[in-house]
């Protein structure tokens, strides 16, 4: 388990992290969800101690991370991919991590066969692919067999088969009653991954519910309407408690489903010129809610 | 699949010692650099030994052997100085700071482990360097009659010196390379400091220009090294030793109290 509380994190007067309370559950997979620059990452350096909080506390298993003797029996974290020497092999790389945390080197050969890098374990970290360097980080989040694994951005460079093994990873994982927590700022990603979602933007917490909650709340659907008397199919509408918002010549209508909407216009003898259900995804929905939050946006808008 | 035992709780250097010691070992550079140390240290040794026998024998010159038997460890400063700095700035290089400090968070026994391995490693390699270096050089010293014996004055204090001195001038570079986080800058101020500034500061006239050259690190810490000095103008061995480490110790104190500080 991770509580923070009051968890505040600022560089150079510049607030990264704004006084956040949470808390990761084991047994489940809690998604860790925000746009770049939102302090995913910086929260997760507080937990591990290797940032120290401006303000606020949090802890693991109780206690501070720094307080354990042998944390990485206790947390597992894959920070970054490729906080390797390139010069080192997967297997060397592993060693020292085991020795360091008086983890049985019998323990290295497990994690690396659990990854699938036994057969270049021998190979120098350097040479290694995105996606291999991931796989090592993964296997250095495992070496303690740890109840609580915390992974950062984990699905960055892999391939789509491996992205699927690290979602069936997390979710055994969390299956064995281990407190998993995963970063990303891909919402699709969480989507499939996730039991429980944090979200973060700038620095404070949007959003902390199970993952079917979430979607129910933030995922709305609307009915499109274009007829060409706009304003009194307008009027109609707005006129039987129906929420409308009008851009240009194209009605968004919630309240009633579509036949329903496309029976009350024809009845009072409105031409239709279309008439479709608009599902918002949770991509829309995490768009949305992070609009405000995202550090730098993109000077045009993409053409919808 | 192994069930690990409950964490010892006692042991924790040993574990960080043995921890560091495997980075160390298992890069290629490490022994590229111990290589290039022995050869180009016991190397020069051996040959300036080989060309300046016959004219020490001779009496041409007025030198003796005591002079040029570590002389070649000139070159294995450079070796020394690499290989600390490395041990502390590689990890920032690639970031391995964070693995390194998510398994063991206490920052000053990863400081102490790491001074513990280099110096270790140093003072092992840099007295063979030395024994290296006398046993080829005085071959060429003992075939014209004027070879120096292992029990001769400060001989032995000389190699055992040259071991103290590369593990010194390694933990110089490491606590620079804990200010300045980067392998180059720290590599090429520690070297300039050695062989440049040491150098540079004796055109400062007068008694104070004196003492400046005599403290500086790369001046006061080689002189047990040498078991007959060149010049008198140098701190006397043990003395200058105790300031080079006085020096060590500075230097190292602030890089400790900046890693301790600043977030990883």
């Amino acid at each position: 388990m991770i509580r923070a509380q009051g968890l505040t994190k600022t560089y150079d007067g510049k607030v990264a992290v704004n006084g956040i309370d949470f808390t990761v559950e084991p047994g489940r997979v809690t998604g860790f969800l925000g746009p770049n620059g939102a302090g995913k990452s910086t929260t997760m350096r507080m937990i591990l101690g290797l940032d120290a909080p401006t303000k606020g506390t949090v802890s693991v298993n109780g206690h501070r991370y720094a307080a354990s003797p042998a944390p990485l029996r206790e947390v597992g974290a894959l920070l970054e991919a490729h906080a390797v020497h390139p010069g080192r092999s997967a297997r060397n790389h592993l060693r020292w991590l085991a020795a360091s945390n008086g983890i049985p080197t019998t323990r290295v050969g497990e994690v690396l066969e659990l990854v699938g890098l036994d057969s270049v374990a021998a190979q120098r970290a350097g040479r290694f692919s995105l996606g291999m360097g991931q796989r090592l980080g993964i296997a250095a989040a495992l070496i303690g067999d740890p109840p609580v694994v915390m992974l950062d951005e984990p699905v960055n460079g892999l391939d789509p088969e491996g992205v699927r093994w690290v979602r069936s990873l997390a979710r055994q994982l969390a299956d064995d009653g281990k407190t998993v927590f995963v970063s990303s700022h891909l919402m699709s990603e969480m989507a499939l991954m996730a039991d429980h979602l944090i979200v973060i933007g700038r620095g404070a917490i949007l959003a902390d519910s199970p993952i079917q909650e979430f979607m129910a709340e933030h995922a709305s659907a609307y009915v499109r309407v274009k007829a060409p008397q706009t304003t009194d199919v307008e009027a109609l509408l707005v006129g039987r408690g129906l929420d409308v918002t009008r851009t240009d010549d194209e009605l968004r209508v919630q309240g009633l489903d579509a036949p329903a909407i496309g029976e009350l216009i024809g009845s009072h003898g409105f031409l239709l010129h279309e008439l479709t259900l608009v599902r918002s995804s949770l991509e829309d929905a995490f768009m949305e809610l992070t609009a405000d939050s995202v550090e730098y946006h993109a000077r045009t808008e993409v053409a919808a | 699949m192994t069930t690990l035992a409950a964490p010892p709780t006692s042991g924790s250097l040993g574990r960080t010692v043995r921890s560091e010691w495997i980075k160390v070992a298992s890069i290629r550079s490490t022994w590229w650099t111990t290589l290039a140390m022995i050869v180009l240290g016991a190397g020069f040794t051996t040959i300036i030994s080989g060309v300046v026998a016959g004219d020490i024998a001779s009496g041409k010159s007025g030198d003796s052997p005591g002079e040029y038997i570590t002389q070649g460890l000139i070159f294995s400063q450079i070796s020394a100085v690499v290989i600390g700095a490395l041990v502390v700035t590689s990890e920032y290089g690639t970031g391995l700071i964070r693995a390194t400090l998510a398994a063991t968070p206490v920052r000053s026994r990863v400081l102490a482990a790491k001074a513990i391995v280099l110096s270790g490693f140093l003072f092992v390699v840099g007295t063979v360097t030395a024994f290296l270096g006398y046993f080829g050089g005085n071959a060429f010293f003992s075939n014209k009659g004027i070879g120096i014996s292992l029990g001769d004055e400060h001989i032995l204090r000389s190699m055992f010196g040259a071991g103290l001195y590369m593990a010194g001038l390694g933990l110089l570079a490491a606590a620079v390379g804990l200010l300045v986080r980067h392998t180059a800058a720290a590599i090429s101020i520690v070297l300039a400091l050695v062989f440049i500034i040491g150098q540079v500061v004796s055109l400062i006239p007068g008694t104070f220009g004196e003492w400046v050259m005599k403290l500086m690190p790369g001046n006061a810490g080689p002189g047990i090294v040498v078991p007959v000095s060149f010049g008198d103008n140098m701190l006397s061995p043990w003395t200058g030793f105790a300031v080079f480490v006085g020096e060590i110790a500075l230097l190292s104190l602030v890089g400790f109290a900046l890693f301790q500080k600043r977030d990883a």
